[in-house]
């Protein structure tokens, strides 16, 4: 088993089924309940903050936001969409927010400028590479990037999640994949 | 099978892993945000976690195999290393090290079937660990590399949590 493949399964949840008993024990004010579902879910939340913010502080503070957030609006919480889905929009707004108010600055060269060679691609691995080509990607085309590519956000969703139109998402990914394609060397 | 240069964007994308376990000590700062709300009237009392869930397969096989063989709790010892957040710690260090000590010792205790797995499981968080550290080594700035470096770390020490709680009652009876 591969390093990404081990990592895969690390608090994976199942796309399939959503532990909708404790969904519902969280909604009427089970606390237990709701850190059980912080364990689930977690990973995904901070997956995303982290890759959406490239910074482990704020992204730490997004997702404490975000559960927090979650928590507070659980009660109105209609089961009209999954609740990961919930929890991920969550998620982006306490990441767009907390950069709104801090104006934080990622510091991370363009692409073109820094992608390191790989000098060992056969200890090192794809998913590493592309992991850090992502990291350098410019901010929005890094965000789309995560949001669609990564999480399955539609177009549209992304596009209202990160308050841009949907035709600039969909420019906005299609930069992000040329980028990416170039810095890893890989045939369009 | 393919090779890196074989395979097209989407499918280095699908490789990637969605889920990044985040630091243990988040749920403690939002708990406590949680108990300040006012959402809820009537406060529930905590049990302290059982234990912290496996982060990885490899971890995850070993907890399904040493299961219900023993409940008795190494506890003091791994909670005094799971207290330290930095993996470069001296105290963290040395709390670890006492730690491995006695998963080594308690590993003899089981029957070679199972602990051929345990040593594989290990073995696969070792080398998983070590293929994150070279890629930090390439670009140590990147959050996403040092938080699967700390979070194989944590694995290897769940690792060794599991193994010395669940052969508690086999040292007690010898």
């Amino acid at each position: 088993m591969g390093t990404v493949q081990m990592l895969q399964g690390a608090g994976g949840m199942d796309a399939a089924a959503e532990p909708t008993e404790l969904i519902a024990a969280a909604v009427g004010g089970d606390m237990r309940a709701f850190e059980h579902l912080y364990r689930q879910f977690s990973p995904r939340v901070y997956g995303l903050c982290l890759r959406l913010t490239g910074q482990r502080e704020a992204a730490e503070d997004c997702t404490q936001d975000s559960f927090v957030a979650a928590w507070r609006a659980l009660a109105g919480f209609e089961q009209r969409s999954r609740f990961s889905t919930w929890l991920h929009r969550i998620a982006v707004h306490s990441v767009l927010a907390r950069r709104r108010g801090l104006r934080i600055d990622y510091e991370v060269p363009e692409p073109a400028a820094g992608l390191p060679d790989r000098a060992d691609p056969a200890a090192e691995g794809p998913p590493l590479d592309l992991e850090r080509a992502i990291a350098r990607l410019p901010d929005g085309a890094r965000h789309v990037l995560v949001l669609v590519g990564l999480y399955g956000f539609s177009h549209a969703e992304a596009a209202h999640a990160l308050g841009v139109a949907e035709g600039t998402c969909k420019a906005q990914l299609h930069r992000a994949r040329g980028l990416l394609t170039a810095a890893l060397g890989l045939e369009n | 099978m393919k090779d890196a240069t074989q395979k097209s964007l989407d499918e280095l994308l699908a490789e990637l892993p969605r889920d990044i376990v985040p630091p243990r000590h988040l749920w403690r700062g939002i708990s406590g945000r949680l108990n300040a709300t006012p959402r809820r009237a009537r406060p529930l009392v905590y049990a302290l976690a059982a234990g912290i869930a496996c982060a990885c397969v490899a971890s995850a096989l070993t907890w399904a195999v040493l299961h219900g063989r023993a409940t008795s709790p190494a506890a003091a010892l791994t909670a005094r290393a799971a207290n330290f957040d930095e993996p470069r710690n001296p105290r963290y260090i040395a709390a670890r090290e006492d730690l491995e000590v006695d998963f080594h010792e308690r590993l003899k205790l089981l029957d070679p079937a199972t602990r051929a797995r345990i040593e594989a499981s290990l073995e696969v968080i070792r080398r998983a660990h070590e293929d994150i550290r070279k890629a930090l080594a390439s670009d140590p700035a990147s959050p996403v590399l040092e938080q699967l470096w700390e979070s194989t770390w944590h694995d290897e020490l769940d690792l060794y949590d599991h193994v010395v709680r669940a052969t508690q009652p086999a040292m007690t009876r010898t």
